[in-house]
């Protein structure tokens, strides 16, 4: 499914643990962002990071950071702290997306269904993201009992949201 | 807006409005679309009005349908769509995702030609919502012809057609200022002006109005009723109302449906309107169905022109056969573009009025012939005016083709038509010439023409072209689409450095300056072994140059014998001896002769000089071999040569053709593995020499494989027999030349001293000759192996017969290394 030339972006929370995946992430599209997870061999990713896409921010962080793991508050703590719209965090293997406070915190999943010690049956899961001026429309491809399952979230932002300076 | 173009009301357009459509004159949009069958001929303003909202609205239907969104939900989102299928991942070719990218791509090719669209008019063409428009009704009429898929010209042919219709949007507002008062609506007979934000019945106003009306001087006529009005603005009038047949969507000249009415005129020109000259069928690279002579419509048409040059005018014809221009080197854009080209803005409207306002309908044979033996675009009244009009343009440069002994400067000639021009005389011209073209007598003689046609490659390649291929994708068909455009644009740039590089002056880049050296010192060392035969020195005067140049060769073919760099000098050496042989001695001039620069040569026009040089330097260095000998392989090698410039054009043709990157991506040792492989690289470093301007050794070596495989091909490439045979002639020329020069020897006492120098150099040469023979044969044994792995086009004829032709290609090779050797 996922062929060069169509992707513009790849954004990845982490834990690749060697280069070579790396290598082949860069197959699809040259323009790669990774942050740190607990077992990347690679000690030159970034903790967290944050870009811009259109009208856009988004954050990236690979989440073992935040305490609890997973937990929605935590991570909107973080989210305030990067000042993004997005936030991209991975670690629990498990697909979550939450519209929350004006932003949207998305976990991706794990892309190859590693196993992981918080989460029962772990099914592989991406997101492609279609940023398009103020909205953007999240896809998600899921792997569940052998077939692709899709499924697609909305998300328009508010352009009122420039925070005044405090 | 630029206002000036609009104001173009010639005085030939009064010529040309037949009686019935007076009212129309100034119209031209209309006129047009009613030529073009879009609109009913009936003078009945209200069919008019229904014809043009009909097709508006199959218009819109159609980008409805075929524009894609996808990240706008369709139908306020209700119906979720299938994500399985409809995600931008999907595979599913019907999915909106898929046709959205594949839209994409369409339109990128598209914008790649509307960028370049006529830049001298650029504040109209290039404005975002004019470049917006142009790009929709392109992707959208190739998205509805996916046979035909989008062309390199069909943007032009779509530009006046627009530009037309802007023309008459503007005078519709112009009109309107002036004429105010009839074209404010009107209520019960009250004017509302449009500053009237709340409608206050004042009745002291009203009666000021009326008073105004009476007794106003100023710019408005003082008519009231509509009858009064001149015709031609009370057709505007009613084209234009409001309120009339169909409504706003039957108004006849609207800027809303510009883009609507613009797309029907379109699809109606490259269709023909059931007519029979349709323009898509010039696009096209395949023979028609139902064509006799098998050929691509475009060549078909070329050679109807031709056919009707030589009877018009025999002698300025056989002048242009005997030079080996091809009719179709310039006549495939003009038919393409119907003369967009050619001629300004303003005039091409003016000779669009006239082709278009001929009919297009089948004209009946009423000649005996039963078969459909005919030239197809001499079936209609349109097709002959358009046939006649190339020709009058050909007569209209006649003494300045006459003059000419050179086919390059004949195509610039033909390619740069004059700007001033008298248009009226043109096509008076035309169209007394299109009488003639419709005699049943000429348009049926397709047969008979061929046969007296001394170069009957057209239908070779014809037929090569119908029966080879099988799939329809194949390089081939392209080789045909922009084979000639860009060979002979190609041809004609390089002509005008190569006269700005005169042999005398050393070029300022070093580069440049050694091939110089070499060249001159080639032109040496090509006229020594024919002065051995019988001493000749075209040029004394540059002697003293030329042996402190060819000191230098050869040291330097001494110093890299073994190098592959040394094979590279000696493929350049050759082929600068070519060039140079063909700047020295071409008295005659001929094109391809004429090429060669160092740099130059890369293009692939000059594939087919150094098919011409090629053959040249067989000839004269056999010092021993007859001159038929030197004329077989002339044939041969032209034929060779002219084939890897296809190839070479095929390849740049199919890189882009705005910046063709560097492609030679096959190292030389695949160049040794697949031989094929080396004529496409061969090709494409054509191309890449001609961008990069420096002659990398990987180049040369690939040219000097590809030229000597390019023999195999010879019996093969029907395309390129036609300018083989030209090649051919011309290098007989040349060859003829240099012999009766050298009866003609000037010795002088320098001479000795470099023909020792000369002797060595051509030793190395033949060795490294030899070398290269054996390289070649092995690579045949691996050939055999690479057959069917690659879909090149050399692949598609040259397999069977190509190894045995190519077999005896390589042992005259080596006779010819061998002598060269022995002296």
């Amino acid at each position: 499914m996922l062929v060069p030339g169509k992707i513009q972006h790849i954004i990845c929370t982490g834990n690749l643990c060697i280069k070579e995946v790396q290598d082949y992430l860069k197959t699809l599209c040259p323009d790669l962002h990774i942050t740190r997870g607990e077992y990347d061999e690679e000690t030159r990713y970034p903790e967290t990071k944050t870009l811009t896409i259109g009208q856009f921010k988004l954050g990236l962080c690979h989440g073992h950071q935040v305490i609890p793991w997973g937990d929605l508050d935590s991570l909107a703590m973080l989210q305030r702290q990067l000042d993004v719209d997005i936030l991209v965090t991975g670690h629990t293997h498990q697909f979550t997306a939450y519209k929350h406070e004006g932003g949207v915190v998305i976990n991706p999943g794990s892309a190859t269904g590693a196993y992981s010690s918080i989460t029962y049956d772990v099914n592989p899961s991406f997101v492609l993201m279609d940023i398009d001026g103020l909205r953007v429309v999240v896809y998600v491809y899921e792997l569940i009992d052998g077939e692709v399952k899709v499924d697609k979230i909305d998300f328009k932002k508010t352009t009122t949201t420039t925070h005044s300076a405090h | 807006m630029s206002r000036e173009i609009v104001e173009e009301e010639s005085p030939s357009l009064t010529r040309v409005v037949s009686p019935e459509n007076r009212s129309l004159g100034a119209l031209r949009s209309v006129r047009w679309r009613v030529s073009l069958s879009i609109l009913p001929p009936s003078p009945s303003v209200d069919d008019l009005r229904r014809e043009t909202a009909d097709s508006r609205r199959r218009y819109a239907g159609l980008r409805r349908r075929l524009l894609v969104d996808p990240h706008v939900p369709k139908d306020g989102g209700s119906n979720s769509p299938d994500l399985v299928m409809d995600n931008p991942l999907s595979q599913n070719p019907d999915s909106t995702w898929g046709r959205f990218f594949r839209n994409a791509e369409l339109e990128k090719m598209v914008d790649k030609d509307l960028s370049r669209l006529y830049p001298e008019h650029g504040s109209y063409f290039q404005a975002l919502g004019c470049q917006g428009m142009l790009r929709r009704i392109l992707l959208l009429w190739c998205l509805r012809h996916p046979e035909c898929g989008y062309r390199q010209g069909m943007h032009e042919v779509l530009a006046p057609l627009l530009y037309v219709l802007h023309v008459d949007v503007e005078r519709l507002s112009e009109v309107r200022k002036i004429h105010k008062d009839h074209f404010i609506d009107k209520f019960d007979g009250l004017s509302f002006e449009e500053n009237d934000v709340a409608y206050n019945f004042d009745f002291k106003k009203f009666l000021d109005s009326m008073e105004d009306e009476v007794g106003s001087q100023g710019n408005s006529k003082k008519v009231r009723s509509l009858d009064e009005l001149d015709p031609e603005i009370q057709t505007i009038k009613l084209l234009t109302d409001a309120y009339g047949v169909e409504g706003e969507l039957g108004v006849v000249l609207s800027e809303k449906f510009m883009e609507h009415d613009a797309y029907c005129m379109f699809e109606a020109l490259m269709s023909g309107a059931r007519g029979s000259v349709a323009m898509a069928d010039f696009f096209a690279p395949f023979p028609a169905a139902e064509s006799y002579s098998g050929l691509p419509p475009v060549i078909e048409a070329s050679t109807a022109l031709y056919h009707l040059l030589s009877i018009v005018d025999s002698s300025l014809h056989s002048h242009l056969v005997e030079l080996g221009v091809e009719p179709q080197y310039f006549a495939l854009r003009w038919l393409r573009v119907l003369f967009g080209r050619e001629f300004s803005l303003n005039d091409l409207l003016v000779v669009w009025d006239e082709i278009l306002t001929a009919d297009n309908s089948k004209l009946d044979k009423v000649s005996g012939n039963e078969e459909i033996s005919g030239f197809k675009i001499l079936d209609s009244h349109r097709g002959a005016l358009i046939v006649a009009m190339a020709v009058s343009m050909i007569l209209y440069v006649r003494s300045s083709l006459l003059a000419t002994e050179n086919a390059t400067t004949c195509l610039q000639r033909l390619l740069n038509f004059p700007e001033n021009i008298n248009l009226k005389k043109l096509i008076a011209k035309a169209k007394s010439l299109q009488v003639l073209a419709l005699d049943s007598k000429i348009s049926s003689s397709l047969s008979t023409f061929d046969v007296a046609y001394s170069r009957s490659k057209s239908a070779v390649s014809g037929r090569n072209l119908s029966s080879g291929p099988i799939s329809p994708n194949t390089p081939l068909s392209v080789v045909a689409d922009s084979y000639w455009e860009e060979k002979w644009r190609v041809l004609h740039k390089a002509e005008e450095p190569r006269q700005v590089d005169s042999l005398d002056k050393l070029a300022p880049s070093g580069k440049r300056r050694w091939s110089e050296k070499v060249r001159l010192v080639l032109s040496r060392t090509e006229s020594d072994p024919s002065a051995a035969r019988a001493g000749k020195y075209k040029k004394g005067h540059r002697s003293s140059v030329r042996r402190s140049l060819l000191e230098d060769l050869s040291q330097q073919l001494g110093l890299e014998e073994d190098t592959e760099a040394g094979d590279c000098f000696d493929v350049s050496n050759i082929e600068d001896r070519h060039s140079v042989e063909g700047q020295v001695e071409g008295q005659d001039d001929t094109s391809i002769a004429s090429i060669c620069t160092a740099e130059e040569r890369c293009d692939s026009g000059s594939g087919a000089s150094v098919s011409e040089e090629s053959s040249s330097i067989f000839s004269d260095p056999a010092s021993s071999g007859s001159i038929t000998n030197d004329h077989e392989n002339d044939t041969e090698k032209s034929s060779v040569a002219s084939n890897l410039s296809s190839d070479g054009n095929d390849d740049r043709h199919q890189s882009d053709l705005e910046d063709s990157p560097l492609p030679v991506s096959s190292p030389p040792e695949d160049a040794l593995l697949s031989y094929s492989e080396e004529n496409e690289s061969s090709g494409k470093m054509v191309s890449a020499s001609k961008e990069s301007r420096h002659l990398s050794g990987r180049f040369q070596w690939l040219l000097k494989f590809g030229w000597n495989n390019v023999s195999q091909e010879a019996s093969d490439k029907g395309v390129s027999n036609e300018t083989a045979k030209s090649a051919n002639r011309d290098s007989k020329n040349n060859a003829a030349d240099s012999s009766t020069a050298a009866g003609a020897s000037r010795p002088t006492s320098q001479r000795d001293v470099v023909d020792q120098n000369v002797m060595g150099s051509l030793k190395n040469l033949g060795q490294s000759m030899l070398e290269h023979i054996q390289v070649i044969e092995s690579v045949f044994q691996q050939d055999r192996v690479q057959v069917g792995s690659l879909d090149n086009l050399s692949k598609n004829n040259i397999v069977g017969k190509g190894q045995v032709t190519a077999m005896t290609a390589l042992k005259e090779l080596r006779k010819i290394s061998n002598l060269l050797s022995e002296t």
